[in-house]
């Protein structure tokens, strides 16, 4: 054992083969090399670049100056900060959970009770999804308006006028956003759950239904158990979507009226690009990308995903 | 084989239709929000007059396209020769990256070329300057003027006439609702549309008060400020503005049901006059503006007056320091606000010259000709509608939309104003 340990099969010794070893590891680095390189230019420079604004403050002369934590401290006594904060908790709340259940619910049906349509029902619940948000913002927007928008019209029939527009009115314009959001990415929830479902064991339901589960009893203790990394992999993808949310409220309500509608990446925009505050935006960009990294550590830790393969393989 | 032919065809095709530039050709690079076809016909007539000289033009959306992408290149020190500006804060913010013009200028021009811009021009490139820099970075390339545009031919059809008072206006506003109409068009989730009808409200009540406020130098909470942020409430409450206004743009929806005769006024600008130049098919009353002629806001309650014409910069361009290293870029700037590059834009009537002595030539009907001149005659009298400091303008958005919602009181919305510019003017 220990020959084969210490000498090659050619009969050299370790030390002559450590060496070419070395140099073969070094080939293997090498290897990595671009993967590294892009990964320090792209993702870790700017991260370590945005954190760096965030400790800085630009005087009027244009010169920065180092001011500690007195942007975190700022942003945090905005009020616009923890209406944000509201709406983002809103969006993730209602989004998520609501997604998640009408996507799974259509998936069922579709994999369940159609046949022939099944193509047809997909691409249709799915269409959304790979719509330009432009298209739906605009599409949207025409449907809340009252007066002369399209829900209107329809309901023109029923005697029913509406006096106000959901997105106009403080009040509400984050829930009618949430709608177009959740109308929108429905498809995608449930494109995941139809992938989940198709690999159910069938082996499995059919025990289950001999043993009289049937209805809501078989949904309820076998299928949605079953189905439980697909609803983690859409809570960890819900959760980073909510927080990366704008395009749809940028292009719909630009955050507002007064800024009820407000989301983080709309924020981050106005502070950078609109006002100006490059290290106001920053400060936010950098709680982002905390939150963001708070929320999936504790969904690693509390709902048990793996964290790598050493670990898995024990 | 046929497929490669195809192939083949569209690359050559492809290759011949981009003309590189020839050996003693010079390039200047453009970046902008400008109509991209009004900018082809600047360009194309430029590049008639100095065929050394080759432009490049990249058309942006303005948001956020065009301010990330200026972002972007400023930071990497790669912005192109000519920048598309507004006065105020988007030239502030680009000021260490932008060429003073004042030596240029005055070489080409004359020592007394400001003289020959409008005052509120002549006012506005120099906002947001710090004190003693009295240095150009932005010229102006076209004016407006803000104004009520209204259908004439619904007015006729209704009986309605131009209003002369606030209760006319009132008046005009539930006939046109009675017809079926949206009264006036307000697109309120747009900001810069509310920033515009309230600047025409407060300089009817005080000219000039506003500019005062946000330089610091009358408080926002001033009595004539404080009734124009009563006066735009009553827009609302009033039914002058169509409902749900809040979460209405004016940008595409507002404009396209309002060329389309189906809704009876809209606060815009001079600058509305292109849409006669669009490309077809256009509607009866966007056809040489047959169907649209223009009011300014009429007097309010307790007021005797009408409000004074406001406006002033629309577009301006910048000369970067990488264009100040490439003498062609000049050549083209000055072209494109004071020479051909600005006759192509104003024979589109994409708006006011910044400059006296211009007019539109070509294919404009007299209606359009005469409401053009008064445009003309009215524009050395506006009053500024930019703000130099954005968290200013922002402050008063947010204001704005929460007055209009009835969410906050107008006193207390001017003080979160006020708030907002005591902060920015001392950092």
């Amino acid at each position: 054992m220990s020959q084969t340990l210490t000498a090659s099969p050619a009969g050299r010794t370790l030390a002559e083969i450590r060496p070419h070893r070395g140099r073969r590891q070094g080939t293997v680095y090498l290897f990595l090399l671009p993967a590294t390189a892009f990964f320090i230019g792209f993702v870790a420079y700017p991260i370590l670049w945005v954190f760096d604004e965030s400790l800085m403050r630009a005087g009027s002369d244009g010169v920065r100056h180092f001011v500690g934590l007195g942007n975190y401290l700022a942003t945090l006594q905005d009020p616009i900060f923890w209406l944000v904060l509201r709406n983002m908790a809103l969006w993730g709340l209602i989004t998520i959970p609501v997604q998640m259940l009408i996507g799974g619910l259509i998936a069922w049906f579709i994999e369940r009770h159609t046949q022939q349509w099944r193509g047809f029902f997909r691409t249709m619940f799915f269409l959304p999804v790979v719509t330009s948000v432009s298209v739906v913002s605009l599409v949207w927007a025409q449907i809340y308006a009252p007066y002369y928008g399209i829900a209107q019209n329809y309901l023109q029939v029923l005697g029913i006028t509406m006096t106000d527009s959901a997105l106009g009115n403080p009040a509400t314009s984050i829930y009618a956003l949430i709608v177009v959001n959740i109308w929108q990415w429905t498809g995608f929830s449930m494109l995941m759950y139809v992938a989940g479902i198709a690999n159910l064991p069938s082996e499995v339901l059919d025990a289950a239904r001999i043993d009289g589960a049937r209805g809501m009893r078989l949904a309820g203790s076998v299928v949605v158990p079953m189905l439980a990394p697909v609803t983690k992999s859409l809570l960890l993808l819900g959760i980073i979507g909510t927080l990366q949310t704008f395009p749809i409220v940028q292009l719909m309500t630009g955050g507002g009226p007064s800024h009820s509608s407000e989301v983080f990446g709309t924020d981050i925009f106005r502070q950078s690009f609109v006002l100006g505050d490059t290290n106001t935006g920053a400060t936010l960009s950098v709680i982002v990308l905390a939150l963001a990294f708070g929320l999936t550590l504790a969904q690693i830790v509390f709902l048990g995903a793996r964290l790598g393969g050493r670990r898995a393989a024990r | 084989m046929k497929r490669t032919i195809a192939l083949a065809t569209i690359l050559l095709t492809s290759v011949a239709g981009f003309a590189p530039l020839k050996a003693d050709q010079k390039e200047v690079t453009v970046w902008s929000w400008f109509v991209q076809s009004t900018m082809q016909n600047s360009i194309k007539a430029f590049e008639k007059a100095h065929p050394d000289i080759k432009v490049k033009y990249t058309y942006y959306n303005y948001s956020p396209e065009y301010i990330t992408a200026l972002k972007a290149a400023s930071a990497s020190d790669s912005l192109p020769d000519v920048i598309g500006l507004q006065p105020g804060s988007l030239t502030q913010q680009y000021r260490p990256q932008l060429e003073a013009l004042n030596g240029p200028a005055a070489k080409d021009w004359g020592d007394g070329w400001q003289d020959k811009m409008f005052p509120v021009n002549r006012k506005q490139i120099l906002m947001g300057n710090p004190p003693g820099d009295q240095n150009i970075y932005i010229l102006p390339q076209e004016s407006q003027d803000l104004v009520i545009w209204y259908n004439t031919k619904i007015f006729e059809k209704l009986g309605i006439t131009v209003p002369k008072t606030y209760g006319d206006l009132v008046a005009a506003a539930k006939t046109l609702t009675k017809g079926g109409i949206i009264p006036m068009f307000q697109g309120a989730a747009d900001g810069w549309q509310n920033e515009n009808v309230y600047l025409m409200l407060a300089n009817q009540r005080a000219a000039g008060l506003v500019d005062k406020a946000q330089k610091g130098e009358a408080p926002w909470s001033s009595p004539e400020l404080l009734q124009a942020m009563k006066d735009w409430r009553a827009l609302f409450t009033d039914g002058v503005f169509q409902q749900g206004a809040l979460g209405a743009h004016a940008y595409p929806t507002g404009a396209q049901l309002f060329s389309q005769g189906r809704v009876g006024m809209m606060a815009l600008g001079s600058w509305w006059m292109q849409e006669s130049k669009f490309p077809p098919p256009r509607s009866q009353y966007v056809q040489n503006m047959d169907g649209f002629d223009f009011f300014y806001m009429p007097a309010l309650n307790g007021s005797d007056h009408a409000s004074p014409p406001v406006g002033g910069v629309d577009i301006g361009y910048g000369l970067t320091k990488n264009g100040g290293r490439n003498p062609s870029a000049w050549t083209f700037l000055a072209s494109l606000t004071n020479g051909e590059g600005l006759q192509e834009a104003l024979n589109d009537l994409n708006d006011l010259p910044a400059f006296v002595g211009h007019e539109p030539k070509g294919d404009v009907s007299p209606h359009v000709k005469a409401m053009y001149d008064r445009f003309m005659a009215d524009l050395p009298k506006a009053e500024n509608q930019r703000f130099a400091i954005p968290a200013i303008a922002d402050a008063l958005d947010s204001a704005l939309a929460a007055v209009a919602s009835g969410s906050q009181q107008p006193e207390d919305a001017l003080k979160a104003v006020q708030d907002a510019t005591d902060k920015a003017l001392k950092s």
